[in-house]
């Protein structure tokens, strides 16, 4: 049998588990694994405990990063600071519409940025956002939008865009002159998608707005609050400035010492194990999806399967290769996350290099599509967390419909990037 | 809570532990699977690289340092495998230097597990076998797999973006784990910087004349199939390329080591050092993005029609057809060509020459096999280290 039939026939088993799986209700979580263990039966690796283990910790590093992302905002919430700021932000913009989505938009931008992970943005930020455009008028699932494309756009921003650095590694390219390529794209399309989201809604009624919104405990202050953020903030500049003399502590404890500082300056006592109790049980799903997607990747690398996407993805016809780059490259990070830079993203760009292409600026373009593939199934992580942060409770399908316009212009800015790299090549050197 | 709900938790949390369970024993024995060496006739001495810089003693990079002392003076040649223990022909031809080579004149130092950590470790994600082996005349010795990247439990967690020292040049956070991306080290950096400073302190220390550093590559990376050379080192490289491509049979190009690309040992050896700084890549389908089932077999034998499929898409920078990429064939490849380094040196300093025997070329290895060249550990007669 060549590889081409069993990897097909391994793909399809995977398919078919998946669906019978969810036809039986059962979650995304266990179909994915289920989905994995059968593609193993029949490649004929029996159970292989060593790659479901593997495959399981693949994504561990994220998952910390959420649960002490996440801790850090819930003791932020419950000391009233979300609150109070989100109060202090419309007194003082609500006049100004466009002023106010302007500066959403920056604060949507930074997390991301400086960290290369959407997450954080969605879940440092997002929260805060998304109170001020509930009070702006803006529907819930119209919100989550604006925050889910701000985030994604803000992963791909410079300095650190995980998509281009991974592949620009696996391709041999040293991870410079991708500033501008990346930044000008990421603002034009975070302020367009700002703009088309948040622009439509009713003028901030100021007065109901802070007569609904939770009144912050006394003593509450600016510093309690930007306290915390100044220490986040402060560890990531010092690790960045002064990298050769700053022991590495990794995101996770960053978000930890934010937390533990957010909790010993609210001036309310917090029940911290409460507080971290619901987190964990917020998050349980996300953590679920993560483990499971690493399993079914693990497995789907043993099997061929991962290598039959591969090679279809990148041997179609050129023209087919530009058309599709808005199916491919959301579709692969929807399954592999980050690591669908190295599967996809190299021999993609290798593709481009070949054909004259810039592969800089088409790289550019690519990593600013590659992140709205985080609100598509199986995974949808970020998608799912930004809902669940925002709290928008109706259905899924709505919010993707209200990413579609923004998205739409996301992607044929990307693949114009990709198209007409070569005479945007001039980014490269501003 | 219900007792129904508390079944199913108990059974869950049991079905985990057995997983646990089966799942760490594979782990544990990976990482501490004894991989054994039979000094060759030319082992002269075997050091540690803590001998060089002492803070790696007791860590997991503290790997053997073998010397092989010519009966006569000469250059120093230092070959560095296992940089990234995932492309096995780099570690494989040390082997065979270790447990076969003489040095007539001059002296060779030979390292097989330059990241020992990375050794211990397979990728998260990317479905590695645990370990593979290879078939001697006396049964078959096994190696550990190993990742590109140093064991996270021996170096976590990793920045959000990693910083070369000392070019502050930005990386992909993982490179911080990458031993091929922290040359020329840090004294007091992550373990990965501290074995890259201790190479550099030994370097230094022994007076090394040639630093050869063998690594394979997937075919679609475009620096395949080549030498890669410090500036110091163009004309040797463009010699030895030129006589292997017409000599023995295979091509192999050279490159030139980007001045802007900083980390990697063909840059920073030749600029932190006396050293002529060379880097080796042979082809290893096993490491690209495209290819199909990921097995023992396929690391051994190259064979992978997903990425035959590739390549008639003009998507490699290397050939492949159905015969694959056999170990034998990466292993000779590089066998020859640091042969033909040295004797490439010795023509151009007479008064200073490296010569090295019983060492297998190309056409050797492809006729016995690696195996061949591999010796029984049972008849090691108190001559067996292990890595």
């Amino acid at each position: 049998m060549s590889m081409f039939t069993q990897a097909s026939i391994v793909l399809a088993t995977m398919v078919a588990v998946y669906v019978v799986v969810r036809a039986f209700r059962i979650s995304t979580e266990l179909a994915m694994f289920g989905a994995a263990v059968g593609g193993a039966l029949v490649a004929g690796f029996g159970f292989p405990v060593r790659h479901v283990a593997e495959g399981a910790a693949t994504y561990l590093d994220i998952n910390l990063i959420f649960v002490t992302a996440t801790l850090f905002m819930n003791l932020l919430k419950e000391s009233g600071g979300v609150a109070f700021v989100v109060r202090s932000i419309l007194k003082r913009f609500h006049r100004s519409r466009a002023l106010l989505l302007v500066l959403l938009t920056v604060l949507l931008l930074v997390p991301g940025a400086l960290t290369g992970a959407g997450s954080v943005t969605v879940l440092v930020t997002g929260s805060l956002v998304a109170v001020v455009l509930h009070y702006m008028g803006i529907p819930t699932h119209r919100a989550a939008a604006l925050i889910f494309l701000n985030a994604g756009l803000s992963a791909a921003a410079p300095p650190v865009s995980l998509w281009a650095m991974m592949t620009a590694a696996g391709v041999n390219m040293p991870y410079v002159g991708f500033f501008w390529p990346l930044m000008l794209p990421c603002l034009v399309a975070g302020l367009l998608t700002s703009f088309i989201l948040g622009w439509k809604g009713e003028g901030a009624d100021v007065t109901k707005a802070l007569e609904e919104l939770p009144t912050p405990p006394a003593g509450m202050a600016w510093w309690r609050v930007l306290l915390p953020f100044v220490v986040f903030g402060g560890l990531v500049f010092v690790g960045r400035q002064w990298p050769f003399s700053t022991p590495i502590i990794g995101l996770p404890l960053m978000f930890a010492a934010a937390g533990l500082v957010s909790y010993l300056v609210s001036p309310v006592r917090l029940e911290f194990f409460r507080i971290a109790r619901e987190t964990v049980d917020q998050l349980l799903p996300l953590l679920g999806t993560l483990t499971c997607v690493g399993i079914l990747v693990e497995i789907m690398t043993l099997t061929g399967a991962r290598g039959l996407l591969a090679v279809t993805a990148v041997t179609l016809p050129m023209w087919v290769v530009y058309a599709t780059l808005f199916v491919v490259l959301p579709a692969s990070e929807a399954v592999l996350m980050w690591g669908a830079a190295p599967v996809i993203g190299v021999p993609l760009i290798l593709l481009f290099n070949n054909r004259g292409l810039d592969p800089i600026v088409a790289l550019a373009g690519m990593s600013l599509i590659w992140p709205l593939g985080d609100a598509l199934p199986p995974t949808a992580i970020i998608g799912r967390l930004t809902v669940d942060v925002v709290g928008y409770k109706g259905s899924y399908g709505k919010f993707l419909r209200a990413c579609l316009v923004p998205a739409l212009i996301i992607v044929v800015m990307g693949t114009l990037m990709v198209v007409y790299s070569k005479k945007l090549s001039f980014l490269t050197g501003l | 809570m219900t007792s129904r709900l508390l079944a199913q938790k108990i059974v869950i949390i049991g079905l985990g532990l057995v997983l646990l369970a089966m799942s760490g024993a594979s782990f544990y024995h990976s990482r501490r699977l004894k991989e054994p060496v039979v000094l060759g006739p030319g082992v002269t001495a075997v050091k540690q690289l803590a001998d060089y810089f002492e803070p790696l003693r007791g860590t997991a990079n503290n790997c053997n340092v073998y010397l092989l002392e010519g009966r006569e003076r000469g250059a120093t040649m230092l070959v560095l495998g296992g940089s990234h223990p995932e492309e096995p022909a780099g570690r494989l031809v040390a082997w065979i230097l270790a447990e076969n080579a003489v040095v007539q004149k001059g002296r060779l130092i030979v390292i097989l597990s330059a990241n020992r950590s990375a050794s211990t470790v397979t990728r998260l994600g990317g479905a590695y076998p645990p370990d593979f082996s290879i078939v001697t005349p006396w049964g078959s010795q096994t190696f550990r797999m190993g990742d590109r990247w140093t064991n996270p439990l021996d170096q976590w967690p990793d920045p959000e973006v990693y910083f070369h020292y000392p070019s502050r040049q930005q990386l992909a956070f993982v490179d911080i784990r990458n031993v091929n991306r922290a040359w020329p080290g840090r004294p007091n950096g992550t373990l990965t910087e501290q074995t890259a400073y201790g190479f550099m302190e030994l370097i230094k220390r022994e007076q090394v004349d040639i630093a050869i550093d063998l690594h394979e590559a997937e075919l679609q990376y475009p620096v395949i199939s080549t030498i890669v050379t410090h500036q110091r080192g163009q004309d040797m490289a463009t010699i030895v390329s030129m006589t292997l491509t017409d000599m023995e049979g295979f091509k192999i190009g050279t490159e030139f080591s980007p001045r802007t690309l900083h980390g990697l040992s063909h840059r920073e050896i030749g600029d932190y050092s006396p050293a002529l700084s060379l880097l080796f890549e042979a082809p290893e389908p096993f490491l690209d993005a495209t290819r199909g089932i990921t097995t023992r077999e396929q690391l051994l034998t190259g064979k992978d029609e997903f990425v035959v499929k590739a390549g008639k898409h003009g998507l490699l920078f290397e050939k492949i057809d159905e015969k694959g990429w056999p170990i034998d064939v990466r292993v000779g490849r590089h066998a020859s060509a640091l042969l033909q380094v040295a004797e490439t040196w010795g023509e151009d300093h007479p008064d200073k020459l490296l010569v090295i025997t019983e060492v297998p070329r190309y056409k050797d290895v492809i006729e016995k096999g690696v195996g061949s060249y591999l010796r029984d550990p049972a008849k090691g007669a108190g001559r067996v280290v292990y890595e």
